[in-house]
């Protein structure tokens, strides 16, 4: 069945970031920064929008008199990235058949 | 990476595929810690074989230089762990499962030398014991990282303890020793080594879109 696709999801940072997360227990704010090639900026805000869907936990803290921002997918996070891929997956089979049908 | 972009469903499942890729790259061993304890633990077995032979010095010279050597590995690394302000930028469950793997390890290692140097085990039965711990260690290594040659180095390391516990001679004992950390720890780490070096540090690449 075709479904729409989590819009908080379906974009290509916010989707980089849970991607990255899912593989991980915690990442720190400059390791998503640095292997998403983004601005601390970006990253902040789109980190705040998984944040307020509840996908991911942020915690800051200090470490040696320096701050922290950590990283965490959430159960709900994992949960909606792994309806995410299934609805990604029906979008696919439905494109192949349409291509097929085509090529006919 | 930009923000206002519009996925395709392709897009999309390249984007995670290689997001997993990165977060994947971290896991990776670089074999360092394997090579340099290796050739620590060979040069004291090779030495202490020579030494038997030759009388040059006291028959464990060369196990109480390793155990200075450790002791000071020990608090440097526990002065870097403490002390260090360079993180790693992620925890992974595999790199938590194998520090505590390595903690067991150091304590089930603790164990058989504390009992060698009160004298209530024979070195003739604590070599080819502390090859079983080995052994160990390298396969549960070996199997979470997905690493062949440690999963094969595990299995010829014990099979060298085995041999030790038929050996009769403490030289004997040494030289399996030494073949059990050649195949289980330097071959295996110079392998993973290799491996790590070739793998050059992967960033998201905005190019898998432009197709």
């Amino acid at each position: 069945m075709f479904k729409d696709l989590d819009p908080i999801l379906h974009s290509q940072l916010r989707l980089a970031i849970v991607s990255l997360l899912i593989s991980v227990k915690e990442a720190e704010f400059t390791f998503l920064k640095e292997k998403t090639n983004a601005t601390a900026g970006n990253i902040s805000v789109q980190i705040n929008k998984l944040k307020e869907a509840g996908y991911i936990d942020v915690i800051k803290q200090f470490k040696e008199n320096y701050p922290q921002t950590i990283c965490k997918i959430t159960p709900a996070g994992i949960k909606a990235f792994e309806l995410y891929v299934k609805n990604l997956h029906s979008y696919l089979s439905i494109d192949v058949n349409a291509k097929l049908n085509v090529k006919k | 990476m930009e923000e206002k972009k519009q996925l395709t469903s392709e897009e999309s499942l390249q984007l995670i595929q290689q997001m997993i890729q990165i977060a994947k790259q971290e896991q990776k061993d670089d074999g360092k810690g394997w090579i340099l304890w290796g050739w620590l633990l060979f040069a004291a077995s090779v030495f202490t074989f020579i030494n038997v032979r030759l009388r040059w010095v006291s028959t464990y010279f060369f196990w109480n230089a390793f155990g200075i050597v450790t002791i000071c590995f020990l608090i440097y690394g526990t002065g870097r762990y403490f002390f260090s302000k360079k993180t790693k930028g992620t925890k992974t469950y595999t790199g938590d499962l194998l520090h505590k793997l390595n903690i067991g390890f150091c304590i089930s290692i603790i164990f058989i030398t504390v009992a060698i140097n009160i004298g209530i085990l024979s070195p003739m039965v604590a070599f080819p014991l502390l090859v079983n711990i080995y052994g160990f260690r390298i396969l549960i290594h070996g199997a979470t990282l997905n690493f062949k040659p440690f999963v094969v180095g595990a299995y010829v390391a014990w099979l060298f303890g085995l041999i030790g516990l038929f050996v009769k001679t403490f030289d004997w004992i040494m030289l399996t020793h030494a073949a059990a950390v050649l195949c289980g720890y330097i071959i295996p780490g110079h392998i993973a080594n290799n491996e790590f070096k070739k793998t050059k540090p992967m960033t998201f690449n905005t190019n898998i879109f432009s197709v």
